[in-house]
């Protein structure tokens, strides 16, 4: 600055000294120090600089116009006048040209630099704010991004309805505010979408007190689309490796649970050949007795009722078995549908644990004049005879087992409650997939885990349903519920096959 | 901020909304019809200067205040102030104490706060008043010397109660009422629409254009080209001085400088 009004005045003292007029040699020295000015301080330095060097030899120029008219010496001052404005102004707006494209390549860099690392949406939007508000040389400014359906503000609380940023966030347009309100000193706004895909996907707004030139507001456009692709990419990376996170774990928990079902699997073969093999050895033995000794009525009768009891429990495991099949491949049990009186059913068999082993109290509670379910007595039976199985099979010798009936609006319930240890409740949900057993139950009863799942899959082809109600330490109730058909089934059984 | 908190109405205010149009045709017709009299040599020549200065400066001085929203009163009140200075400097030099009047009542209304944004009565800082003490400094210096070199115009040591009269006239009506209107009001109100280098220029390009049809400015070539030069440089600065301090005050310290080295200057 300071060399540039010395230079200013050096000339105009040599010029004065020499005494060459306007049309002095060194008038052309002007040159320097109004470049210099120019790029310096751009175009208000290099016109004021143009601006002082006219008024300084003004008064050699003007003078000798004023004295002789517009002699070529007079013309030759005047020319030197117009060319050093010219070169003033004009090599200070190169130079501010020059400056603007290098901020802005400056803040391009910035915006890719802040975007680079991975960040939460409202985090890459603050440091955004504050690396362009170092930069762009503004009073306020603010960054507004959508993230589905809320939106992401940095530089501020909440979008107002009708604000400037709204109405730019909902026409996709600049917009400029040249006063935003009555101070005295005029405080501009403007506010460019961050476009992505042709859509405004955010705001970017600054206010200055002062002017926002065209050229800047150009600059900003540019800015903002930058700034809406660079915040794009960077939403579709940290999407795709959210996806990326959620595959992975959904492809972990798939083959966690392929191998436990694996692991059920060997499980059930182990077990299933050892519950067909008991069954079977029992046979095996007691038909040999039989073929190979000579024993009392009593003793073939007795041996004959373990045999008859054994071959049922054969039976039914088969039959369980064969249904299990039957719902992997996505069929429902085989029924055939009569209508069922409840209450023998239920009694007859109880009857068979009771005859079978009493290490139980089991005790039954059907209401009178229970209506006839329309079923498949075979598969009723299995239902029950599962249901009441588990129930001595977990809970303690000795300890009562509850079975019991009772008509529920157009359905009947059937419920079947033990006092022993309950089912945690973390795994209540998972007690009828095939295979599951409780864990800690395993140790105490043996059990193929694919009992429930067949009562499940036998009410539900019933039209019915199962639930369990457990409490730890208290006890296990089942609820079965079967539909009762609209219009009472006469005493004379009518027999359907369904299924 | 701004641009997310409040809503963005569009703008209704025109440019020149507010302006005093019963006072401007009161003023207008009753200069006219002095002037018809005076032609006519019904009244003297001073009484059409009364009036032409009134109209004049009274419009200029009106107009800003009014769109300051100072009130009717205190365009009234400033129009009959700048009548009464111009009519009493015509009785001697010392009559024209009187145009202290108009720049008191300018000065009260501003420390009441009525005139903020005129940009005065306002807190303004050191920097820009010795800023435009400088440019008023450089800009006399600068005409003194030019004027020296030059055959035509010298520098007047003579009659120094009509050069403090004439100082006394720019003091209350020309710069205050130039300064008041092409700066606090008009180059105001523009930069508030658009960027400052239209605004200034819209606002020096008046200002050099109201001296121009300025009967009172000598109509020789030299003295217009002279006026525009200077005139259009001192209007630039001015605005720039506005716009950097939001303070009318340097403005009016380059003007009043500015024009008491012009007072000085005569025609030989």
């Amino acid at each position: 600055m300071s060399f540039i009004a010395a230079a200013l005045v050096a000339v105009t003292a040599a010029i004065a000294v020499e005494d060459g007029g306007s049309a002095s040699l060194l008038r052309h020295a002007y040159l320097v120090p109004v470049v210099a000015a120019a790029l310096r301080f751009g175009a208000l330095g290099g016109g004021l600089a143009a601006a002082a060097a006219i008024l300084l030899s003004a008064p050699i120029v003007l003078p000798e116009i004023e004295r002789s008219g517009l002699t070529s010496e007079a013309v030759e001052g005047l020319v030197t006048f117009a060319l050093l404005g010219l070169v003033g102004v004009l090599s200070g707006v190169l130079r501010g040209k020059i400056g603007r494209h290098r901020r802005r390549y400056e803040t391009l860099v910035t915006i890719q630099r802040t975007l680079a690392d991975e960040a939460p949406l409202d985090l890459a939007l603050a440091r955004l704010r504050a690396a362009l508000a170092d930069r762009l040389r503004v009073h306020a400014i603010a960054l507004v991004a959508r993230d589905d359906e809320r939106l992401v503000v940095a530089g501020g609380d909440r979008v107002a309805e009708g604000s400037l940023v709204a109405r730019v966030l909902a026409r996709g347009a600049p917009a400029f505010v040249s006063a935003t309100g009555e101070d005295v000193q005029p405080c501009r706004a403007f506010a460019v979408p961050l476009l992505s895909r042709g859509r405004a996907m955010g705001v970017l707004a600054v206010e200055r007190r002062g002017d926002i030139s065209v050229a800047e507001r150009a600059a900003l456009e540019a800015i903002g689309a930058h700034v809406g692709l660079a915040l794009e990419n960077a939403r579709l990376v940290s999407r795709q490796r959210r996806f990326t996170a959620e595959l992975e774990e959904r492809v972990a928990a798939a083959r966690r649970e392929l191998e436990e079902l694996d692991r059920a699997k060997s499980a059930f073969v182990a077990i299933a050949s050892h519950e067909l093999r008991t069954p079977l050895t029992a046979l095996q033995g007691f038909s040999e007795i039989l073929a190979l000794r000579r024993l009392p009525a009593e003793e073939v009768t007795r041996i004959a009722e373990v045999m008859r009891r054994e071959a049922r429990r054969l039976g039914r495991i088969v039959s369980d078995l064969l249904d299990l099949s039957r719902i992997e491949r996505g069929l429902e049990p085989a029924l055939c549908r009569v209508p069922v009186k409840l209450e023998p059913t239920i009694e007859a068999t109880v009857d068979l644990f009771r005859q079978g082993a009493a290490t139980h109290l089991i005790t039954t509670e059907c209401e009178p004049s229970l209506p006839v379910v329309d079923a498949d007595p075979d598969a009723l039976e299995r239902v029950l005879t599962n249901l009441i199985s588990n129930a001595i099979k977990y809970s303690p010798t000795g300890s009562a087992v509850r079975v019991g009936a009772r008509a529920l609006g157009g359905a009947v319930a059937i419920e079947v409650a033990d006092a022993g240890r309950g089912i945690p409740a973390e795994v209540v949900h998972r007690i009828f997939e095939p295979y599951y057993r409780v864990p800690d139950a395993a140790g105490m009863a043996r059990g193929t885990g694919i009992g429930l799942a067949v009562v499940k899959a036998l009410v539900e082809a019933h039209g019915g349903t199962v639930r369990v109600d457990s409490t730890p330490a208290i006890g296990t109730r089942v609820t079965v519920v079967l539909p009762v058909p609209a219009g009472a089934f006469l005493d004379t059984p009518r027999r359907s096959r369904v299924g | 901020m701004w641009a997310l908190d409040r809503p963005c109405v569009p703008r209704a205010e025109r440019l020149c909304a507010d302006t005093p149009l019963a006072l401007l045709a009161v003023l207008g017709v009753g200069a006219g019809v002095v002037a018809g009299l005076v032609e006519l040599g019904v009244l003297p020549v001073h009484a059409g200067r009364v009036a032409g200065v009134t109209a004049a400066h009274g419009a200029l001085l009106a107009t800003a205040l009014a769109w300051s929203r100072a009130g009717v009163i205190a365009c009234g009140v400033a129009v009959a102030l700048i009548g009464l200075a111009a009519g009493a400097s015509q009785l001697g030099p010392v009559g024209a104490l009187a145009y202290l009047g108009p720049g008191l009542w300018v000065g009260l209304l501003a420390t009441r706060g009525r005139l903020t944004r005129l940009g005065l009565g306002t807190p303004v800082r050191p920097w820009p008043i010795a800023a435009g003490v400088l440019v008023g400094g450089a800009l006399s210096c600068h005409l003194l010397v030019s004027a020296s070199r030059t055959l035509g115009v010298h520098v007047r040591v003579d009659h120094a109660a009509d050069v403090l009269a004439a100082f006394a006239y720019d003091l209350g009506a020309n710069v205050l009422a130039g300064e008041s209107f092409f700066r606090g009001a008009l180059f105001s109100r523009a930069e508030r629409r658009w960027p400052f280098a239209a605004a200034a220029t819209l606002a020096t390009s008046a200002y050099v254009l109201r001296y121009l049809v300025d009967p009172l400015l000598p109509k020789s070539v030299e003295l217009m080209v002279g006026a525009v030069f200077y005139l259009a440089l001192l209007g630039a600065i001015n605005c720039w001085l506005f716009a950097w301090s939001r303070s009318l005050v340097p403005g009016l310290a380059s003007a009043a400088i500015f024009f008491a080295a012009y007072r000085t200057l005569g025609v030989r």
